[in-house]
């Protein structure tokens, strides 16, 4: 299944004939998405789709109360699953007889097929794998696990989340005015978008993940190619590449796209995370 | 009024092991030689963590072993057998994160299972979930309110830790790969870089700097909740945790002995208690970096940030360290740590005794022979001083 975080609303429709399904947000509620849901009632609107609901933010008790209810409303549409991060999320569910299923989506902590299976054994029948791993550890993963696994082949990726307001905060501080929705940083030549919502500070990859070539190798349950900051015609070429790929014509497809953009990499796909540098005892 | 609290101190190696526990925690935290996230300290070897742990439960206190990384396939092989070791070695408990080895913890071993603060839990039912999987207690997200904090103690039966005291991660644990994708070591399995320390260059949606005076930076200040510690005993918080296993001895002989004594205070006397100014100053001098109470008291602005371009410098207060101490002749062996010379004044302090001010009048070289500065690293020297001092007495500056 081929399924997208959209950019804008607008571009759903655009999307809906291309794609297998969606993942969208829900206003204050939901991080490291781009469409975030003030009214339900908008599901409604996509019809034959796998739709995903995105609950991944860290919840505060007093936030609980507006989380329950909102799992028990997402029982009246027609939605695949609820992708979560913060425990709370699952022991509430677990409290109530919910039509869909959950999805594990804790982005940088869904690493080994243990902690898959575990969550499995919990009732959680999806996950959604961490972006920093590579596409051995994704094989072995899907091996070792009954688990539906998603996993992101496409776009900038997430690196950061906080509770802090660091744009906000430095505006306010240097006494200094800007209302950009989309700021970024820079270091060394390279820039990475953060976006400071109501919610939180979010971060994305300097490059933009292309894993094209991986997907032609993957018999996975679920792709996701994220459009956060991605022009959408550009972006529907990206899905149509995605669609029609083979292996054939993978490496064609893989350089069409690096070509479409300034900064692309195949991101943890091929390259290993290193964690010890002295001291070996 | 509720239990005392446990005052849970970190510890690089063996060394600041003793001194954490000789200066008052009840309990240390360390690292062993696999699995925690602090995988380019020094750690503790599987000898090193059996000695910690004979030292701590023979003056009746507690060895945690942080087993705390995010586990990747690769490493699950070895999860068991290390886990039986340090039961083999009886560590007080693991404190760790990944539901991997939780589950093998708790299936294959007796150990107790602390809840990292990587797992950035925050709430009620968080810690409901992590309760029925059976760990013991959760070390809460420094992201916590003081409600949230007390909420979840009223309503889950369950240990709760909480840090007071250190550097802060400026994103929620778990969640920040920064270091990943700019430097490919890895945040979750012991690598991170300190991206959030780093300055960088703050842009608008059309790619136009944005400048203050200083350069954008996620750093945060340090934590410090001293100014708290009574309101954090009377909600019945079980542990109080110090952050900074890669910290000096000075340090954590400070730190440890400000909370010590501010716990021991108010513990013991509520209706008499009164914040000690001074412990703050001690406490501010000792880290050299500004400390808030953070998300304590509900705050999350600008206050909290730190933009100081990178500009820190450690301070030399820590003079010396008191290696042996005569009765007969009152001579005072001690080991330098920072320059100083003969007229400046000193303050003394131990956990035995109160902060002794000392001027150095006469100073001894090994031969005996008086020497006017002492300037070698390491440099041995003996002092005369009246007052009775023990081994690991730490010798600062006076301010």
């Amino acid at each position: 299944m081929l399924i997208v975080i959209p950019n804008k609303v607008d571009d759903i429709e655009l999307l809906a004939d291309k794609v297998d399904g969606f993942i969208l947000g829900i206003d204050k509620m939901s991080v490291n998405n781009n469409i975030y849901l003030k009214n339900l009632s908008y599901l409604n609107k996509i019809k034959d789709k796998q739709v995903f609901i995105s609950l991944n933010k860290n919840f505060e008790n007093s936030e609980l109360e507006k989380l329950k209810s909102t799992l028990i409303e997402l029982n009246k549409y027609n939605i695949k699953g609820v992708l979560f991060y913060d425990l709370a999320v699952l022991n509430i569910y677990k409290s109530l007889n919910l039509n869909y299923d959950l999805v594990l989506s804790q982005e940088h902590l869904s690493t080994s097929y243990t902690t898959v299976n575990y969550y499995n054994d919990l009732g959680v029948k999806y996950a959604y794998l961490s972006s920093d791993i590579t596409l051995e550890e994704i094989n072995e993963i899907l091996k070792k696990s009954k688990t539906k696994l998603m996993v992101n082949l496409f776009g900038y990726l997430p690196m950061f989340v906080s509770k802090r307001h660091a744009v906000k905060n430095y505006l306010e501080y240097f006494n200094l005015k800007d209302s950009s929705k989309i700021n970024y940083i820079e270091k060394e030549g390279k820039i990475y978008p953060i976006v400071d919502n109501d919610i939180a500070v979010q971060v994305y990859s300097n490059n933009i993940l292309n894993g094209i070539k991986s997907y032609v190798n993957l018999d996975i349950d679920y792709v996701v190619l994220n459009g956060f900051n991605i022009e959408i015609d550009k972006f529907i070429q990206v899905v149509d590449m995605f669609k029609s790929v083979n292996k054939s014509n993978a490496d064609e497809n893989y350089s069409k796209i690096n070509s479409m953009f300034k900064n692309v990499d195949e991101g943890f796909l091929n390259t290993k995370t290193i964690y010890k540098v002295k001291h070996e005892k | 009024m509720k239990n005392k609290p446990e005052l849970l101190a970190p510890a690089g190696d063996i060394e600041r092991l003793k001194i954490a526990l000789k200066y008052g925690a009840d309990a240390v935290y360390i690292g062993g030689p696999l699995l925690n996230l602090r995988a380019n300290a020094i750690n503790f070897t599987l000898d090193e963590i059996k000695e910690a742990v004979s030292f701590a439960h023979s003056l009746n206190k507690k060895v945690y072993v942080t087993v705390n990384i995010i586990l990747h396939n690769e490493e699950l092989e070895e999860v068991e057998s290390y886990l039986k070791k340090l039961e083999e070695v009886e560590v007080d408990a693991i404190i760790a994160s990944d539901l991997s080895i939780i589950k093998i913890a708790l299936e294959k071993t007796n150990l107790q299972v602390h809840l990292s603060t990587q797992s950035s839990t925050l709430n009620i039912e968080a810690c409901k979930f992590w309760k029925n999987e059976g760990v013991s207690r959760i070390v809460l997200a420094r992201e916590c309110y003081k409600d949230d904090i007390k909420e979840i103690i009223d309503n889950v039966d369950i240990e709760i830790e909480t840090f007071i005291h250190g550097a802060m991660c400026a994103g929620y644990s778990g969640r920040c790969v920064m270091s990943n994708f700019l430097t490919n070591r890895d945040a979750n399995r012991g690598g991170c870089s300190q991206i959030c320390r780093w300055d960088f260059n703050l842009l608008n949606e059309n790619l136009e700097s944005i400048k203050g005076d200083m350069p954008f930076t996620f750093c945060s200040k340090d934590l410090s909740l001293l100014k708290y510690i009574k309101d954090m005993i009377d909600m019945g918080i079980t542990s109080f945790k110090i952050e900074g296993r890669m910290r000096s001895t000075y340090y954590i002989a400070t730190v440890v002995s400000i909370y010590r004594k501010a716990i021991d205070e108010y513990f013991n006397k509520k209706d008499s208690y009164e914040y000690n100014k001074e412990y703050e100053k001690i406490l501010a001098r000792c880290a050299n970096r500004d400390s808030v109470p953070q998300f304590f008291n509900g705050v999350n602005d600008s206050s909290c940030s730190y933009y100081n371009g990178r500009d820190e410098v450690s301070n030399q207060d820590f003079l010396a360290v008191v290696l042996d101490y005569d009765k007969k002749t009152h001579m005072a062996k001690i080991e330098q740590r920072n320059y100083f010379k003969k007229g400046d004044i000193a303050c003394i302090f131990g956990p035995n005794h109160s902060i002794i001010e000392y001027k150095f009048d006469k100073i001894y070289d090994e031969d005996g022979s008086i020497i006017e500065v002492v300037n070698h690293p390491k440099q041995i020297v003996y002092i005369n001083i009246e007052k009775s001092l023990d081994k690991d007495d730490m010798i600062r500056v006076k301010f």
